[in-house]
């Protein structure tokens, strides 16, 4: 007859391994962290960026000279420049609002929705993204017209936070509002 | 000067009913302002450091030690890297803008102290370890910075001391620090702190709308 081996006594509140009891923040940063670095890496291959960057930002300089035109500018677009006498500026990777999205996109798919909240968020996002984004390169060729030696600054830190703000600031607002997980009653 | 203890009762009130997101949003705008003039009166000191702390980085990476990493111009935003085994003409390799490293810290400082229902030591410990972590990236972003000049922006010279495999490295390297990691280590970082309590209020939002 075998003996019954004794069972260890189970302590009455196991604390919980690190991983699950921070879950859901542990697995919100790797996915969020994962795509973005895919996505980066992916919009740095020669081809992505030939056949999808290049063609996107252009779209994004010939918006952006219609709205300086409209301003009385009399700017003229070439490929990804935009010119008038007295100022020019070359929309590269970092002022085309890529990078925002990327980071807003990365964000509404690491968190924990529903897909159609999901679908919803980057929708509205990538169109609210790129709105601003023809603010800032509208504001910045303005600001080399008008302010040039303000240039540099408010190229790199001032235009690049606010459209970094305001790309987390939407993600939070939607995670508040629409990426809402219904629990079953 | 004391409002009146109505009118702040009032307040507090409305205060208490806005949503915890509403109010994070907000303060995050109101407090962008007083963090850059933080940030710009601690710049010039925090890129000395900076430099100082990638150089010795770098110098341990190195046999015999030969990069110097040091201020340029007045202003203290400015610096340019030197090896010490070039010649006198050729010895400054690159110029550049230290402060543009570091414009992270203004989102990072704007979020963390706009977070509301918190106290003040509970928040600005956690300001405090952020930007710990922000710092060490800086370092880090500075070593792949200089690295990446080495390896791809020298010429010949690029050629002969690094491989494809390197190039490409340091190449990705300072591409995925520069742009995506730098500016998404704010919400990183935040998320990192205060993700259970926006899921919390996300999960109570959907409890109210349903």
């Amino acid at each position: 007859m075998a003996r019954k081996k004794p069972s260890r006594p189970e302590p009455a509140h196991a604390p919980l391994p690190f991983w699950r009891r921070n879950r859901g923040e542990v697995t919100f940063l790797v996915l969020f962290l994962a795509l973005l670095g895919a996505g980066f890496t992916l919009i740095s291959l020669n081809w992505v960026n030939d056949h999808l960057i290049e063609p996107f930002t252009g779209g994004i300089a010939r918006t952006s000279g219609a709205a300086l035109n409209l301003l009385g500018q009399h700017v003229s677009m070439q490929g990804t420049v935009i010119r008038n006498a007295r100022f020019a500026v070359n929309i590269r990777n970092g002022c085309n609002g890529v990078e925002a999205m990327l980071i807003f996109l990365s964000a509404v798919l690491a968190f924990p929705s529903p897909w159609v909240s999901r679908a919803v968020g980057l929708a509205l996002g990538i169109v609210a993204i790129q709105a601003v984004n023809l603010v800032r390169v509208v504001a910045l060729f303005l600001t080399g017209v008008y302010f040039p030696k303000l240039f540099a600054t408010s190229h790199t830190v001032i235009w690049q936070t606010l459209v970094i703000l305001f790309a987390v600031l939407l993600w939070l607002f939607w995670a508040h509002r629409f990426a809402t997980r219904r629990e079953p009653a | 000067m004391t409002g009146r203890p109505g009118s702040r009762r009032r307040r507090g009130k409305a205060e208490a009913d806005r949503s915890w997101t509403g109010l994070l949003i907000r303060n995050t705008v109101l407090w962008l302002a007083p963090v850059t003039l933080i940030w710009l009166l601690l710049t010039p000191l925090y890129n000395r450091f900076l430099l100082e702390s990638a150089q010795r980085l770098l110098n341990l990476t190195e046999s015999p030690a030969v990069t110097d990493l040091a201020p340029a111009g007045g202003d203290g935003h400015d610096a340019f890297i030197a090896r010490r085994d070039f010649t006198p003409v050729r010895r400054r390799v690159h110029s550049f803008r230290v402060t543009d490293l570091h414009f992270h810290f203004l989102l990072l400082g704007a979020l963390f102290l706009g977070v509301p229902r918190i106290g003040w030591r509970q928040r600005l410990a956690n300001l405090g370890l952020a930007c710990v972590a922000s710092v060490c990236f800086d370092v880090v972003l500075l070593f792949f910075y200089v690295k990446f000049i080495y390896a791809t922006q020298l010429g010949a010279w690029s050629l002969a001391h690094y491989g494809p495999f390197a190039r490409n490295f340091y190449g990705l390297g300072k591409h995925l620090l520069d742009l995506p990691f730098k500016l998404a280590l704010p919400l990183v970082l935040w998320s990192a702190f205060y993700l259970p309590r926006l899921l919390q209020e996300s999960g109570r939002a959907a409890s109210v709308a349903s």
